[in-house]
């Protein structure tokens, strides 16, 4: 699956941009406008796309998988922690840097396999330890939150 | 200044307080990572780049420097006590290594392999002031046409050696080149592929990028196992003397290890982990007995220890002296330095001698110390080993994180780092080096540029681009070097296809 479906969805893209990149001022090869550089990176990726694109579907459908076979649990455990990276990044603005990254790492390491004391220890001292580290030593701006 | 002056001067700025300890700090969490499988010396350089914003730009290179080699020294740690390895550059040392272990010569083991690295490293050094130097002399001739080639050459030939199929390689460059147009146009201010977006107009950042390829997606793979236990072969510091013999048969693979890695670290590539594959056939070619490689011998040990070190000083010299970087990792000290406002290129070396010097100096000091952290305190590093891997990965992600909206307090930042996360855990899977994508986002800008200008120049002329005598040789150079293998390969099979003489 994921053997075709990258270098497919990479095809697309390239298409998009090449779509894109046309619209730019060309130019002319003496005086190359913002669009000159961009098409011709867009021909080339399509290109390469396509032709990664055919060699994927041509290729027996067994040949790839074998690593990705991964069992229930540990398919299980990457999906909880990408889903996890996502709702952090979406959640941040709204709850703040201290919620957020206890929440994170309590959940992601509880899916993890950690018991719930250790994941909870652990998201108290690294939300207030990094918190304290970044927004605190280094003046890095992090969002508060509403509290 | 000549070399030995500008050696003299650089200690005085590396012996500095300050310099002394980034670059103790810098070996440490380099030998650290080396250690851990999994988290690499260039995610650590990425997690770190933000905390050298406020350093002077040469305190800045020393540390991140320090991380890159002293991950080859405690990657290898790993291979042998383990048998797996550290990071990618320590993969062939586990061959022999780990059977050495078996054999209860783990100890030999280490200490050859850091002896190895040690005088690979200080070979290699000596090979920068020398090399760098000179190449800065003939590069302030070097007009765009010639830049434009090296990046172009460069990007090819990275392509060819980045293993696996060339095609998926070639795939990563077009990605790597069309991210790079992201943002406003360096000459004519226009904004390109924005969609409106104020931040975008900045263009994609490279560090979150490489937080996400070499950060998440490794703590994804390692998010796979779950909890895992590590069985640790232990070590006494008794144990850690070669034998006479073994000191013997080490020191020419060592010496040779140490060349062939500063040559492979000068071509664009993964030096690190192609050197080691050199050394190790090297070796076996070179042995009396090749057959009883693979059984435990220091011989494939030391060369390919020796080689990662020197291909870690030998990747310095473009970066240093044309300031264009062909690794993500000397990328990431290329970001460092022109978030200084420095320009690496052909004049840092005499406008900015402290930073060159004062670089090259902390190498030498660098890799003494960890001669001294990797024997003695071997036992130190490996307890690392026992920290539980769970924890250590949540701890990681909140650190890419925070560390990728810190660069420039910007959402878009995190954003970059979860979708590139995900993509290089997937290429992972789909077992695509995502390198050539990460170098190409970094040349691609000056491609761009360099090209712009170069046909100003030539007055849209291509043939005059191509026809300039440095700018032909590199592109002859790289097409052969493309176009070599499948052709000598299409050439055996036609001969094979031959019906053979009755």
């Amino acid at each position: 699956m994921l053997a075709r479906a990258v270098p497919l969805a990479l095809l697309v893209a390239a298409g998009a941009y090449l779509v894109l990149s046309l619209q730019l001022p060309f130019g002319a090869a003496a005086r190359p406008g913002a669009g000159f550089y961009p098409v011709m990176v867009a021909v080339f990726a399509v290109v390469v796309a396509l032709g990664a694109t055919t060699s994927a579907f041509r290729s027996a459908p067994g040949a790839a998988v074998a690593a990705f076979e991964l069992d229930a649990a540990a398919r299980r455990r990457v999906v909880i922690s990408v889903v996890a990276l996502v709702a952090f990044c979406l959640a941040l603005p709204w709850v703040g840097y201290p919620a957020a990254a206890f929440a994170f790492v309590t959940i992601v390491l509880r899916y993890l396999g950690a018991r719930w004391t250790t994941a909870l220890v652990a998201g108290v001292l690294s939300s207030a330890g990094s918190y304290g580290l970044f927004a605190v030593l280094l003046d890095v701006p992090l969002p508060r939150g509403p509290w | 200044m000549g070399p030995l002056e500008g050696l003299v001067y650089g200690f005085s700025i590396a012996l500095l307080p300050t310099n002394l300890f980034a670059c103790f700090v810098g070996v440490v969490v380099g030998t650290v990572v080396g250690v851990l499988p999994g988290i690499g010396p260039v995610g650590a350089m990425a997690l770190l780049l933000p905390s050298t914003f406020a350093m002077h730009p040469a305190t800045a290179l020393i540390m991140l420097a320090g991380i890159y080699y002293g991950a080859m020294y405690g990657g290898s740690t790993t291979s042998i006590l383990v048998n797996v390895p550290g990071e990618a550059g320590s993969v062939v040392t586990l061959l022999d290594g780990y059977q050495m272990t078996r054999k209860g010569r783990a100890g030999a083991a280490l200490t050859i392999s850091a002896v190895g690295s040690f005088v690979a490293g200080t070979v290699g050094v000596v090979g920068i002031m020398l090399a760098a130097g000179w190449l800065a002399d003939v590069a302030i001739r070097f007009g765009p046409p010639e830049y434009f080639a090296i990046t172009l050459g460069g990007i090819l030939l990275l392509s060819r050696l980045s293993g696996g199929s060339i095609l998926n390689a070639f795939v990563m460059v077009a990605l790597g080149l069309a991210l790079g147009t992201v943002g406003m146009d360096s000459i004519s201010a226009l904004r390109r592929f924005t969609f409106g977006s104020v931040q975008l107009a900045q263009g994609i950042e490279l560090v979150p990028v490489i937080m996400g390829v070499y950060g998440v997606a490794e703590v994804l793979l390692l998010a796979e196992e779950g909890i895992a236990k590590t069985q640790i072969a232990s070590v006494k510091l008794r144990e850690l003397l070669p034998t006479p013999q073994e000191w013997r048969r080490s020191t020419m693979p060592i010496a040779r290890g140490s060349v062939v890695g500063f040559l492979t670290g000068l071509v664009p590539g993964p030096a690190a982990v192609l050197s080691t594959f050199i050394s190790y056939t090297l070796e076996k070619k070179m042995s009396k007995t090749p057959e009883k490689f693979g059984t435990g011998m220091i011989e494939g040990v030391a060369g390919p220890e020796a080689a990662n070190n020197g291909a870690t000083a030998g990747a310095m010299v473009p970066l240093l002296s044309l300031g264009i970087p062909f690794s993500p990792a000397t990328a990431i000290l290329l970001g460092a330095l022109v978030v200084h406002g420095l320009e690496p290129g052909p004049l840092m070396i005499s406008q900015r001698p402290e930073v060159f010097w004062g670089f090259v100096a902390s190498m030498y000091i660098g890799n003494l110390m960890l001669l001294i952290l990797n024997l003695p305190l071997v036992g130190v590093f490996v307890t690392v080993l026992r920290l539980p891997q769970h924890i250590l990965a949540t701890l990681v992600l909140l650190l890419c994180l925070v560390g990728a909206f810190s660069l420039s307090n910007s959402f878009l930042d995190l954003w970059v780092l979860v979708i590139f996360g995900v993509l290089g855990y997937a290429l992972r899977k789909l077992r695509v080096d995502p390198s050539p994508m990460v170098v190409a986002l970094v040349l691609g800008p000056m491609m761009e540029k360099t090209l712009r200008q170069a046909l100003f120049l030539t007055r849209g002329s291509v043939v005059d681009l191509v026809a300039r005598p440095l700018s032909a040789t590199i592109l002859l150079l790289a097409a052969a070097a493309l176009l070599g293998p499948p052709l000598v390969r299409l050439l055996r099979r036609g001969r094979v296809a031959q019906p053979l003489p009755q």
